[in-house]
Parts: C-alpha cells; sequence; structure tokens
C-alpha cells in the first residue's frame, strides 16, 4: 500500500518583483515537469507531478523526509530521468539538455563534495575553469572572502582539514562564482550558522533579482519564509502496517 | 563562456595529478607490485635466462597487473570520495574522459618507465631493436589507458566494481595485449612480428579510444 499525494503549490510570502502570471515570457529560464512519476525499485516518490518553475523568484519545495525533494532536484537537473513524463529545462525560451544544461546550473547538496587534497582555491578553480571562467587571484580572494572562508582565514589547507560547515560555504563559493541560471539547492543552510544561513537567504534574494531560477528544497522555516512560493511534496512512502 | 576542449582535458590533467601526487597511494600500489614481481622472477630465475617470448610475456604480465592496481580507480575513486556527482555537474563529458585517460596513459608510462629498465637489468635481458621495444610500449600502455578509462567508468556504480573491471578487460585489452608481447619478443630477438604489428596496435588503439568517446556521452548525461 502507498500513501500521499503530490505537489500542492502554494503562495509563500508573494511575489517581491511582480507576479509569476507577468512571468510567463519565453526570457529567462524555466523548469516543466509534465506529469512526472519517480520510481525507485518499488517504492514511488513522485507521482504525476505537473508543475512549472520560473525565473525571478524563490521556489521552496517542502515535504517530509522521503518525500521526494532531493529528487525534485535531481529530475530538475536531469541527473536522473522520470520512469513517466518529462522534465523540460528551458533557457531564454530554448528547451536545453545534456551539456547545454549542465553549463547552466549549479546545485548545493548534501551529496556534492570537494576534492579532499585539493585546497578551496584549486577546488574552485577546477569547478569554475571547467565552466570557462578564470578568476584573478583577487577574485578567488574575493569569492572566498564573500562566503567566510578567506585565506587568513582557512590559511591555505586542504578541503580534508574543514569542518561540515566551510565545507557548505565551498559550495556557496562555487554556486555563486559559476553565474548558473539554475540555482538547486537542497537544504543549503544545513550545518551553517546564523549568519550563514542569513548569507545564503541574501544571496538568493539577490540572484532571484537578476532572474535566476531558484530553488530550494527545505524543512527549515526561515527558509520556506523566504521564498516566493512553495511546492509541497507529500510523498509516496510504505506503511509501516 | 564556455571552456575549449584542450582547456577543459588540461584542468581535468592537472586536477588528477595534484590530486594523485599528494596522495599517492595509487603510484605506491603500482610500483611496489612491479618492483615485488621483478625481484621474485629474478630470484626464481637464479640467474638462469628465458626465452625472448616468454621474457616479453613476463614483462607485459607485470606491466598489466601493475597498471590494474591503479588504473581501475580512475572513476571508482571519485564515486567513493563523492566528488562524482561535482564532477558531473561541472565538467564536460569529453573533457573528463579524455582528461582522465591522458592521466591514466601518464602514470602508465612512468609505470613502464621503472619497470622496463629494471626488468632489462634483472633479467639480464639484451635489447637487439629498441625503437621495437618503444613502439610496443608506448602503443600498449595507450590501449591499456584507453579500455582502462572506459571500462573503469563503466563499472563505476559496480557493487562488484574489482571484479567486473577484471571480466571485461580481458576481451578488450587482448587485441593490444598479443601484439604487444610478439613485438616486444622481437626486440629481444625472437623471429617473426615487426611494424605491421605497431600499425594495428595504433589503429585498435585509435578505435578504443573513439569508442570511448562516443560511448561516454551516453554515461555521462542521463537525457
Amino acid at each position: 500500500m502507498w500513501g500521499g499525494l503530490d505537489a500542492a503549490p502554494q503562495k509563500g510570502r508573494g511575489m517581491r518583483r511582480g507576479s509569476m502570471e507577468e512571468r510567463q515570457t519565453d526570457a529567462g529560464a524555466s523548469i516543466v515537469f509534465a506529469n512526472v512519476t519517480k520510481r525507485f525499485g518499488a517504492h514511488t516518490v513522485i507521482h504525476g507531478l505537473t508543475r512549472t518553475v520560473r525565473g525571478g523568484c524563490i521556489t521552496a519545495v517542502t515535504g517530509i523526509n522521503g518525500s521526494g525533494k532531493s529528487t525534485f532536484l535531481k529530475l530538475a537537473a536531469h541527473l536522473i530521468m522520470p520512469e513517466e513524463g518529462a522534465v523540460h529545462v528551458a533557457i531564454d525560451g530554448e528547451e536545453v539538455r545534456r551539456a547545454a544544461l549542465r553549463a547552466k546550473i549549479a546545485l548545493v547538496t548534501p551529496e556534492l563534495r570537494f576534492y579532499a587534497r585539493l585546497t578551496a582555491w584549486e577546488n574552485l578553480a577546477f569547478v569554475l575553469g571547467a565552466r570557462g571562467k578564470k578568476l584573478t587571484k583577487e577574485g578567488y580572494e574575493a569569492l572566498l572572502g564573500r562566503v567566510g572562508l578567506a585565506r587568513e582565514k582557512t590559511g591555505g589547507m586542504r578541503v580534508e582539514g574543514y569542518s561540515t560547515g566551510m565545507r557548505q560555504r565551498l559550495k556557496l563559493a562555487a554556486l555563486f562564482g559559476t553565474d548558473a541560471r539554475i540555482w538547486l539547492l537542497d537544504e543549503p543552510g544545513a550545518n551553517l550558522d546564523e549568519a550563514g544561513r542569513e548569507m545564503v537567504r541574501a544571496e538568493a534574494r539577490a540572484a532571484a533579482g537578476r532572474g535566476t531560477l531558484v530553488l530550494w528544497a527545505t524543512n527549515d522555516a526561515g527558509e520556506e519564509a523566504e521564498a516566493d512560493e512553495t511546492i509541497r511534496l507529500a510523498g509516496h512512502l510504505p506503511r509501516l502496517s | 563562456m564556455k571552456p575549449s576542449a584542450w582547456q577543459g582535458i588540461c584542468l581535468v590533467f592537472r586536477k588528477e595529478l595534484t590530486a594523485g601526487l599528494r596522495f599517492r597511494a595509487a603510484w605506491a600500489a603500482m610500483l611496489m607490485f612491479a618492483l615485488t614481481t621483478l625481484a621474485c622472477a629474478s630470484m626464481a630465475l637464479q640467474g638462469g635466462s628465458l626465452e625472448p617470448r616468454m621474457q616479453a610475456a613476463l614483462l607485459w604480465i607485470i606491466l598489466f597487473f601493475a597498471s590494474m592496481a591503479g588504473a581501475d580507480r580512475v572513476f571508482a575513486d571519485e564515486s567513493t570520495a563523492g566528488t562524482l556527482l561535482t564532477l558531473r555537474v561541472y565538467g564536460a563529458s569529453q573533457a573528463v574522459l579524455l582528461g582522465k585517460l591522458c592521466y591514466t596513459f601518464f602514470l602508465l608510462l612512468v609505470l613502464a618507465a621503472f619497470t622496463v629498465p629494471l626488468f632489462l637489468v634483472f633479467l639480464d635481458v639484451t635489447v637487439k631493436e629498441p625503437l621495437v621495444l618503444l613502439g610496443a610500449v608506448l602503443l600498449g600502455t595507450g590501449g591499456i589507458a584507453a579500455a582502462g578509462t572506459l571500462i573503469a567508468a563503466l563499472t563505476t556504480d559496480a557493487s562488484t566494481h574489482s571484479g567486473l573491471f577484471s571480466v571485461l578487460m580481458l576481451p578488450v585489452i587482448l587485441p593490444v595485449f598479443l601484439p604487444a608481447i610478439s613485438l616486444t619478443a622481437s626486440s629481444f630477438g625472437a623471429d617473426g612480428a615487426g611494424s605491421p604489428y605497431l600499425g594495428a596496435m595504433a589503429l585498435y588503439d585509435a578505435i578504443l579510444a573513439v569508442g570511448a568517446s562516443v560511448l561516454f556521452d551516453s554515461l555521462w548525461y542521463e537525457d
């Protein structure tokens, strides 16, 4: 037996820069979930989900553990594909897939790891370089300083010596540095102190203001309140009895 | 801005080299395997000598199994460390494949540069055709690198990674392995193989590299 229902979109604290309807144009990024069903073995995590997410606002994805929040983000990034339905990602009205899609997304998830034997600077040089961005030494310092990982604080040590909070900040530095059009954030405030969580909220708001599509999986009331709209996933969890 | 293919390959190669030099476990495992096997073979022979074909076969057995101690880890290490997702999100498929292939080839060249001279000294082997030996080593290690990188990518998510890697590697690498042994034997003074084998090995290496490149996109992108 499987229970639960799927997405129940709700408005969050409201559109700060115009309604969603005003943004229903070809400009910017959009992700369309068309009757999407995702299963892992016999376990249906998402069933028949139809939803459109657009750039220029923060969309929170909420739900209990196992409800499919992380799966939702992976589907959006085409890191996994649905068993039924389709996920269409478009940038400025043109559908993007494969390498073109990957070049437009940035991800912060608990599963994402950076190279432990490299320094923060070397990790950033690698991921930003792979996106065709090369910063000056001052540019890297500024980016690391922006997330609280300035050289004076870390001493240029390798990532293997970082705390979980510092590793989370490094993921955020890569996110901010890539100029991605789609931000997929899974519990981005996890392991951060209050100042760090406030930084994430401010950066996400600024990115949405630039037209970035910000999709934010969270169970944190503060992060959910920051969102312009919310998708609640109830999931399809197996009953225990 | 999209980086050029060459810039992407160099980035991946440099990342692999930096991380590899700081850890060195793969390097140490390969070189120690080669050294131990050479020492055992040398002591077992007690000054006796082998036929050129046996010498060549022994050399390639050492190179092949020593390379297995390091070359199969190129994607499995990323998976274990959790960095495979980072690579998938930020790295372009061809840059990742070719960067890792170049690094594996470099690793195997270092292994060969370490093993072959020691082999010649320990087993008292005289090389009659050094250029043929050089060609066989370059093309043989190139083939192992190309096949190893592709099969490592294919088996990354398999629960029985190491076993599957070895099983799949054998049939793919045989067309490189057998001519490499014949050519090496020829360079040690045996009759037979010559330049046509070099051409065939180069062709097979190219087919492996192109095949890996074509297949890799379907592994890297789900859609």
